[in-house]
């Protein structure tokens, strides 16, 4: 007789233990969101699960490993991902997942691809797969930022770093409404900084303003545009678009130089005469342009608006250049969000 | 252009473009029939992305703490990448109900690259089945583990700040027939607990169950557990005395960083059991030793 048949008829002791586990279970339960799939590739607007808990899903390749090496306290030394494992299908799953990838690195003998000697680019990368990465990283640094705020760390230079790398691989992407999807989330996870957004004595903006989509990077000259067509546009001049959806007013930034220079045009009666304060909100995420003044929350104009609505104003100087499609792209980002309002006279 | 792990974390934007033409490569092999498919082969792609950029490994620098996968050698990582792809493609199969066999035939049709590539039959033969394949296996692990249901123990008695809580858990728990891990705790509390009114417990036991939540997933629970074992295994007795040391050193052993040790001996101090400032060497009197026994051992 084997120890199987031995065995037959047997209580299994695990059964003791049966009412514990599913009382665990009951008070370890996360309720998992409708949408428990993580967003597919292709769908453009969605947001990303917010089911999954990046403090857990982190541990899970040393969890894996350990228990690959059969180490006999790995699930004390792992506790916490383990009661966590009990109430979180989106993290079990993932745990399947990667004890499978692992367990196959660990097969004696087993005879491993290694990627070819392929030259490959940014050019030659399917632009879905860059637009989906710049959006995973924006998620990524939205996570870490809303998890600094719970623990109450600082995490921001780990988020910049990730909006960073986000809008720096943006940038190779030519369509401009591509950009635009790469970066959907891009402002508002840019406001989740400590300190960041408008200090709140400041008064809401009078005017926001954002980029405009265009085809191309710089020759916008024979592109056919919706909007911006009151604003002076010298021809060839490289630019960056911008315009305020609601009040449907035209700008531009320029470059003379180093210097970029924002130019407004067709403000309204209240903002004449007076000094403007100039919002640039992601400014602080790259850090390649020396702001006038030296803080992109508030940079003064250095002329008052003129009586026929129109301000040129100095923004910061930067060794980037309009005229590089790179560079564009990399300003155009920066100027996602632009705001102006009035500096109150004494 | 071959990459690594390293490139991936600190040379995101010059790497990537090579890590999705492997993907892609790979995905096209394993999709079979949907290999030219670009939303199929973008959808494997993607997830393998995403996945290594919630692990933190893409683009994450010397800000987020390296794992496993960044000690692994190249041939691993790209058996790690392998195997995730095969995985998603399977899945993508059979969400598009296309026959699994058909996997198994591109196999023995694959290009004379694919001889080398043999890994699900090889790898399920030789490591058996995944543990915890389910949540409910997790949970029946953790309920008859000495050493985990010591922890569950300890945070239910973290709840005797809260009287009226403890006592909500401690009625389920009898329900239960849980009757090892009450006998202990309600030696300990039932001056606490007696007289107390049985009213509104289903709201107490809500509150219980956020808090036991919280406990459970927090390293400290378990760290102090796992420090306490350790401090009472590793402890030497100085000839002559009844002093115990141990040195922090010990305590890590290859699984536990200095940091975490930290934390496991702060938190014994938390409870009383230690007295202890962060001194390398750790000391205690044996009659700390028998109450750190206790800690970590369950109520015999």
């Amino acid at each position: 007789m084997n120890e199987r048949d031995q065995n037959e008829g047997l209580p299994d002791p695990r059964n003791e233990y049966l009412p514990l586990a599913q009382w665990l279970q009951q008070v370890l339960a996360i309720t998992p969101q409708p949408n428990a799939e993580l967003t597919s590739i292709t769908d453009n607007g969605a947001r990303f699960g917010d089911d999954y808990h990046m403090e857990f899903y982190q541990q899970l390749p040393d969890f894996v490993l350990a228990l690959l090496h059969d180490d006999t306290q790995a699930t004390l030394r792992f506790a916490p991902l383990l009661f966590h494992l009990i109430g979180c299908p989106t993290c079990h799953a993932a745990y399947l997942e990667i004890y499978d990838a692992m367990r196959a690195t660990v097969v004696p003998g087993e005879i491993h691809l290694l990627a070819g000697n392929g030259t490959h680019s940014m050019a030659t990368t399917s632009t879905r797969m860059l637009v989906y990465l710049c959006r995973l990283l924006i998620n990524q640094a939205e996570t870490v930022l809303r998890q600094a705020r719970q623990k109450h760390i600082d995490n921001d230079a780990w988020a910049r770093s990730l909006l960073q790398q986000a809008i720096q691989i943006s940038s190779h992407l030519t369509q401009s409404t591509l950009r635009q999807r790469a970066l959907h989330d891009l402002v508002e996870v840019a406001t989740l900084f400590d300190g960041a957004g408008e200090p709140a004595e400041q008064s809401p903006a009078a005017h926001s303003y954002t980029p405009v989509m265009s085809g191309g990077a710089t020759r916008h000259g024979g592109k056919t545009r919706r909007r911006t067509e009151t604003i002076d546009r010298p021809a060839e001049q490289p630019a960056i678009y911008l315009q305020s959806g609601l009040s449907e007013l035209e700008g531009r930034i320029t470059q003379n130089e180093d210097m970029l220079e924002l130019h407004l045009v067709e403000l309204d009666q209240k903002l004449r005469g007076h000094f403007l304060t100039i919002s640039v909100p992601l400014g602080s995420i790259l850090e390649p342009v020396r702001w006038l003044g030296g803080n992109p929350y508030a940079i003064r104009s250095q002329v008052p608006v003129s009586e026929d609505g129109s301000l040129t104003t100095p923004l910061g100087k930067t060794e980037l250049r309009i005229s590089n499609p790179e560079d564009h792209n990399l300003l155009e980002a920066l100027f996602k969000k632009l705001d102006v309002r009035p500096i109150e006279t004494m | 252009m071959p990459f690594t792990a390293h490139d991936l974390r600190y040379d995101l934007e010059r790497s990537y473009p090579s890590l999705c033409a492997y993907l892609q490569q790979r995905a096209q092999r394993y999709l079979g029939p949907l290999a030219f498919d670009a939303n199929e082969v973008d959808q494997v792609v993607g997830h393998i992305v995403e996945q290594l950029t919630r692990l933190q490994l893409l683009g994450g620098g010397d800000h987020s703490p390296q794992t496993a996968l960044d000690r692994f050698s190249n041939a691993q990582f790209y058996a790690f990448l392998n195997r995730s792809v095969k995985n998603k493609a399977i899945d993508r199969l059979r969400k598009r109900r296309l026959p699994a066999s058909t996997l198994a035939e591109l196999e023995a049709l694959g290009n004379s690259d694919e001889e080398n590539n043999p890994m699900s039959t090889v790898t399920n033969s030789i490591w058996g089945s995944t543990p915890f394949p389910t949540p409910e296996e997790v949970a029946l692990h953790a309920a008859s583990h000495q050493e985990l249901r010591n922890l569950l123990k300890h945070c239910i008695e973290e709840l005797s700040a809260a009287p009226r809580q403890l006592q909500a858990v401690m009625q389920e728990l009898t329900e239960l027939g849980a009757g090892d891990l009450l006998k202990e705790i309600d030696e300990k509390y039932h001056t606490l607990l007696a007289g107390l009114p049985l009213a509104h417990l289903s709201q107490h036991k809500d509150h219980a169950h956020k808090k036991l939540r919280h406990c459970l997933q927090k390293s400290s629970s378990n760290l102090a557990v796992l420090v306490a074992f350790r401090l009472t295994e590793y402890g030497h007795y100085f000839t002559g005395t009844e002093e115990v040391s141990v040195a922090t050193q010990t305590l890590a052993q290859d699984d536990l960083s200095k940091q975490e040790v930290q934390t496991g001996l702060k938190h014994l101090v938390s409870e009383g059991l230690l007295d202890w400032h962060g001194e390398e060497t750790v000391r205690f009197s044996s009659i700390q030793h028998k109450h750190l026994a206790r800690f970590y051992e369950e109520g015999e």
